[in-house]
């Protein structure tokens, strides 16, 4: 499977990261190089085997939350009880 | 053991190996413990080896962390990792590079290299790791300790920072196999917090230590060992000797798609890790850009700025591995073939008590070998990884020393929940060759 700088900028769209284009250049090759190796998931013989189980869910219970200060204490940005973020509507 | 002669250890010698980012300097009391920097504690910050975390100490203690205090063990400090347990050589640390007590020029593997190195250096008694692919296993045997990767549920992860949540487990870095079946006394269990973790009973692990082997059935992988050279075929020829001296029936095993472990691993694990990290956004903790003006920009720029090189390699293939068009191809296959294996597996302890591989393919490399080509790190653990796609425990046992010197390990693995059979069979092995009794004081 090959990735070209175009196919890894939209990846990095999708994953909110941020690259230059020497960086994206660079990614696109690793992650050809890797998905390569990959790619002999294609050569397997699978037969029918089943999956496994699905996680069991714990009951619906109210508990206690984290206090908020507590949240407070590692927010970069807080304000009356909320976490303050750039403006968000132009 | 106590905690002041730990804390004066660590003083000595953390300065050259880096295996701890931070100790508890006030730490008293006995039985100290270290703890892998991605499992949380309220009393010292958790940075997961990452920029991203920068300012972060969590509100609450991990499960394990509280059971541990209860049982009276000191937490002594928090271990160096590979960022976000991301990596086989504690290269990828945003805070430097753990070294390896046998021969600083090399790494002490990864990616809980720090808890390895510190109990290889007799640091600490006992340290957490945690495991995706062979975390704690691999580094283990570069450091020449002992490393346990508990079956999937045996351990709370509640409080262990997600990587990929399918496969992660908390595992132990010990010097004996019996000093690893206590702290998986303490450690095992089920909790409400975290809903994979398993109702099974919890065993008296260390009861069998002593039990010996005779008589029970060890099966030998022939696809994993098949290319197997040099001094790790040698050692390992070694070891099955010493268990077959011991009384072990020792035949050979087969596990068709085994080499299929670190393909499946790098698709299941990385979409994972996509969707896990995907929290680190610079909204609620850690780092936040200060160029940012907007919220998309704040997305961004924090992540671009906190994340290292490999996080963001293991996103972006993991984000593809889930993405419109390529999700059955990949992320489907995988789990496809992952299945196969698990059956193959299954297949195999039908014949077999054990199953054994060396745990790592080759021992300690030079750091920055590996570093260009991330490939050649990810193979790094193609014998660890497929106990995490399974499920199954394993543990990697002190076998020897390469020519150079360096430690070599063997790796047995059991079926689900049989931890207690595999310190019979570990405790064993250490009595027929006490490679255990070696320390790297030489080196130091």
């Amino acid at each position: 499977m090959r990735i070209t700088p175009e196919e890894a900028k939209h990846i990095a769209e999708l994953a909110h990261l941020e690259f230059d284009d020497a960086g994206l250049q660079r990614m696109a090759a690793e992650m050809t190089k890797i998905l390569s190796y990959i790619d002999q998931l294609n050569a397997a013989e699978v037969g029918g085997a089943p999956p496994s189980g699905a996680t069991p869910l714990r009951d619906d219970v109210v508990v206690p939350g984290t206090p908020r200060e507590a949240v407070e204490r590692n927010a970069p940005a807080w304000r009356d009880g909320h976490f303050v973020v750039p403006k968000i509507i132009e | 053991m106590n905690a002041v002669e730990s804390l004066a250890a660590i003083e000595r010698l953390n300065p050259r190996l880096n295996a701890f980012l931070r100790v508890n300097a006030a730490a008293v009391g006995g039985a100290p413990l270290a703890v892998k920097d991605n499992i949380v504690t309220t009393d010292m910050p958790t940075t997961c080896g990452s920029k991203i975390l920068h300012g972060f100490t969590s509100p609450y203690d991990a499960t394990v962390i509280v059971r541990l205090r209860k049982a009276g063990r000191t937490i002594i400090g928090k271990t160096n990792l590979d960022e976000f347990a991301m990596g086989s050589s504690t290269e990828h640390s945003a805070f430097g590079v753990t070294r390896n007590p046998w021969d600083i020029s090399r790494v002490a593997g990864g990616s809980s290299g720090g808890s390895a190195a510190a109990v290889a250096a007799r640091m600490v008694p006992a340290a957490l790791g945690s495991e995706t692919g062979g975390s704690v296993r691999q580094p283990a045997a570069f450091c020449g300790v002992v490393g346990l990767k508990p079956t999937y549920g045996r351990v709370s992860r509640w409080g262990l920072v997600a990587f990929a949540s399918g496969l992660d487990q908390i595992g132990i870095v010990t010097s004996t196999a019996r000093e690893c079946a206590e702290v998986l006394g303490i450690i095992a269990g089920h909790d409400p917090n975290d809903s994979t973790s398993s109702p099974e009973p919890v065993d008296d692990y260390g009861a069998d230590v002593d039990a010996g082997i005779k008589g029970l059935r060890f099966g030998v992988v022939r696809e994993a060992v098949s290319k197997l050279e040099g001094d790790v075929r040698a050692n390992f020829d070694d070891a099955l000797r010493v268990l077959r001296g011991a009384g072990a029936i020792v035949e050979e095993a087969s596990v068709p798609t085994i080499g299929y472990a670190i393909a499946i691993y790098y698709i299941v694990a990385n979409a994972e890790a996509s969707a896990n990290l995907a929290r680190f956004d610079g909204v609620r903790y850690g780092h936040r850009s200060k160029r940012a003006r907007t919220v998309r920009d704040m997305y961004f720029e924090s992540r671009g700025e906190g994340f290292g090189a490999e996080v963001k390699r293991r996103i972006m293939l993991g984000t593809f591995a889930l993405s419109s068009g390529y999700y059955d191809a990949y992320y489907g296959r995988a789990q496809a073939v992952r299945a196969r294996l698990r059956q193959d597996f299954a297949a195999a302890f039908q014949k077999f008590d054990f199953l054994l591989t060396p745990t790592t393919p080759e021992p300690a490399f030079k750091i920055g070998a590996k570093t260009e080509d991330p490939l050649s790190m990810y193979l790094s653990d193609i014998f660890t990884a497929p106990a995490n796609l399974v499920g199954i425990p394993a543990i990697a046992v002190p076998s020897g020393f390469s020519g150079e010197g360096l430690p070599l390990s063997l790796q047995i693995m059991a079926p689900h929940f049989r931890e207690k059979a595999l310190f019979r069979a570990a405790g064993a092995f250490e009595r027929e060759t006490e490679y255990w009794r070696r320390e790297p004081r030489a080196f130091l």
